[in-house]
């Protein structure tokens, strides 16, 4: 492999982390109006999310991202490989996210929120104030463990053409009939980002548990 | 006696859960600056009855009237939103059995959250209001705490003072003390016992039959979702003049001779 | 749109035998984790270092990897270091040694969570070696992993789309290839969507199947 390989696996790398920020960025919000859209039992939306949320679950990435790559277009919206992995990307974590707000809605005492009723707080104060404080913290070992898995999937961006780390290492390992050097120099930028969030949810458990403990 | 506009109106009050009727018909009133205590046995339907006064459980019919003002239902008949009901309560000061305290805010920022952020008052005059409202409960030295640092005793305090620092006309308490262990008891109940005394309107759902003797200026025995009396303390635990109220007392009273012995 | 769906049933043949292929490797390389799993949870389990260092280190390894990459160097990368696999045992290998890891941890902590009481009491009743864990210690131990385990499994089947990568005529190569000489992309793809969902709804009624064994034993 040569010095310019390993540039342009490391230019993939910008790719894979630009577009993983992004789809975590969006994931998080949508993933906690979804999880609203359920907690707070709004009719009709409540079903057609728990429908959304199961069948995203249930749906392989790379499935979801030829689907949107291949059937957008059809429909008349010409999506790149970057914006249609974007979607899936983005429609995939959003599920799994909803999922762990709504464990950490579920888990708030029913008396904190009947507290500030009494107190005359009306709907977006009672969340802004009492509920997503504490909601956010209960939730926040779930979500970056999602964020890990996300990190995880990016490779699948490389199907439909996007050049991230491993489309650079299959191009590499296709020009120089070496595929092993290139792909595992992507392992070797894969494993300590993820390590990392591993980590930092670690940590954040840790934290968490202890916290508890001495209360 | 000068006849008084009752302070709470709660007109036919009706709610069931399919064939249990947890509330049947429950008309009452509270005059301005009395307490009443609501007893009776689990599952008589005070608890609900308390909670429906500020519409945490909605009553399937019936009225309720807060200084003339109703809740949950307009006056035109329209079932109130979140906003109106948000309105009303603000009148309305309640109490919690497990105090439910806001755990991410300390001791002096759960006294301040509501003034300043529902009635929007001035922060630096609510910060004084709420230190005095802490000093009266005797929790001063507590404020920069945060709830899972405090006995349960000193929590209820706290409740106490978050609720009366929204300047309420009614105070409601649901089974303030029956989370607390025996010797915080008395704590909480001192603070209620020098509020009643201060004027204060309050309802209060307990079974400390000690304290509705001592403080109450009326009880209402409710069972099985009906009001079986009402009367002065003194009336009720004296001489109860129903049959049912009679054998709840009794019930009551072997109870206590049994834990006592 | 409803001759897009005529031309991908005229397919069925095809489609039927890809999703056999995603359910036949998911099945397989489902046992296997597990068994190379619990196998690998006894390292991990060992009071010995040198025996559980690695294995913890393993399992993280295997944790932090993307399974796409690791399906890529098992099929492409490996036979330049001489071991040459064809698609299906590539994927089998790929599917099966990466979520060995991830059953070795789940059996770990669902075997930390048991309560030892229960199995102290079979010992003190006389049972011993295979009769103890076959009848004291893995019922239990069965049903209060089966969610873990059940999750695990729809992973398994999400993971195997991406051998249509090493050209493994899974579900998604199936729905792929009709795509591609169809001109039919929605249709197809959300054939093998709703497919997915499917199995993934099987499992999950299979789960709640023996949480409600669980419950009425608890």
């Amino acid at each position: 492999m040569s010095h310019a390989d390993v540039l342009s696996i490391f230019s993939g790398a910008l790719t894979t982390l630009l577009l993983s920020i992004a789809g975590i960025a969006l994931g998080l919000p949508l993933g906690l109006g979804l999880a609203l859209a359920r907690w707070a039992k709004v009719p009709l939306l409540n079903q057609v999310v728990a429908v959304y949320v199961s069948l995203l679950r249930a749906t392989p990435l790379i499935t979801l991202v030829l689907l949107i790559f291949f059937a957008l277009p059809t429909a008349g919206i010409s999506v790149g490989p970057v914006t249609a992995g974007l979607i899936a990307l983005v429609l995939n974590t959003a599920a799994f996210n909803c999922e762990v707000w709504r464990a950490a809605l579920l888990d708030l005492p029913k008396d904190q929120i009947e507290a500030a009723q009494s107190v005359g707080m009306g709907q977006a104060l009672r969340f802004r104030r009492i509920v997503l404080p504490q909601v956010w913290r209960t939730a926040l070992p779930g979500l970056i463990n999602e964020m890990s898995q996300l990190v995880k999937l990016t490779p699948v961006l490389a199907v439909v053409g996007v050049v991230d780390i491993t489309r650079a290492a299959v191009r590499i390992g296709a020009q120089t009939y070496e595929p092993l050097p290139p792909f595992l120099v992507a392992l070797a930028i894969y494993i300590p980002i993820v390590y990392a969030l591993v980590s930092v949810q670690r940590w954040v458990e840790r934290r968490t548990t202890l916290r508890e403990a001495a209360a | 006696m000068p006849t008084r506009i009752p302070l709470l109106s709660v007109q036919s009050l009706r709610k069931s859960y399919g064939s249990l009727h947890v509330l049947d018909d429950i008309s009452f009133t509270v005059a301005p600056g009395e307490t009443v205590c609501l007893l009776g046995p689990s599952g008589s339907g005070k608890s609900t009855l308390l909670r429906c006064i500020n519409w945490l459980e909605r009553p399937d019919s019936g009225r309720i009237l807060i200084d003339s003002q109703p809740i949950g239902v307009t006056s035109g008949g329209v079932v109130m939103n979140d906003q109106q009901l948000a309105q009303v309560r603000t009148r309305i000061g309640m109490v919690f059995q497990q105090f439910a305290l806001w755990p991410h805010l300390t001791v002096l920022q759960n006294v301040m959250e509501a003034p300043v952020h529902v009635q929007r008052r001035p922060k630096d005059a609510v910060r004084a209001e709420a230190e005095a409202l802490l000093q009266r409960v005797g929790l001063f030295d507590k404020r920069d705490v945060f709830p899972a640092r405090l006995s349960g005793g000193q929590k209820q305090r706290v409740g106490i003072a978050r609720a009366l620092a929204m300047k309420p006309a009614l105070m409601l308490f649901d089974e303030p003390t029956s989370a607390l262990d025996p010797e915080l008891v008395g704590e909480v109940l001192a603070v209620m016992r020098d509020l009643s005394s201060e004027g204060m309107t309050m309802l209060v759902v307990t079974h400390e039959m000690a304290f509705a003797r001592e403080a109450a200026h009326r009880v209402v025995f409710m069972d099985h979702g009906v009001v079986v009396e009402t009367g002065t303390p003194e009336a009720f635990f004296e001489a109860p003049s129903t049959e049912r109220g009679r054998q709840f007392l009794q019930r009551f009273s072997e109870g206590r001779a049994v834990s006592a012995g | 749109m409803m001759n897009d769906f005529a031309t991908v049933w005229s397919e069925r043949g095809l489609l039927l035998s890809g999703l056999g292929n995603t359910v036949l490797l998911s099945v397989l390389a489902g046992l296997a984790a597990l068994v190379l799993g619990a196998l690998l949870s006894t390292l991990l389990m060992s009071p010995r270092q040198l025996l559980s260092l690695p294995a913890k280190a393993l399992v993280d390894l295997a944790r932090c990897t993307p399974f796409l990459l690791f399906a890529y160097i098992v099929y492409y990368g490996l036979p330049s270091m001489g071991l040459q696999f064809d698609a299906w045992s590539a994927g089998l290998f790929a599917l099966t040694a990466y979520h060995a890891a991830y059953m070795a941890e789940i059996l770990r902590a669902a075997w930390a969570a048991q309560p030892r009481a229960p199995i102290e009491a079979g010992v003190a009743f006389g049972y011993s070696g295979l009769g103890l864990f076959r009848r004291i210690v893995l019922p239990p131990l069965a049903l209060s992993s089966a969610p873990v385990l059940g999750n695990q499994l729809i992973q398994i089947i999400k993971d195997s789309a991406f051998l249509t990568i090493i050209t493994l005529p899974e579900l998604t190569h199936a729905v792929s290839s009709i795509q591609s000489r169809h001109f039919i992309p929605f249709a197809a793809f959300l054939t093998a969507v709703l497919l997915y969902w499917a199995l993934c709804l099987v499992i999950e009624a299979g789960v709640a199947a023996v949480g409600r064994l669980a419950e009425a034993r608890r």
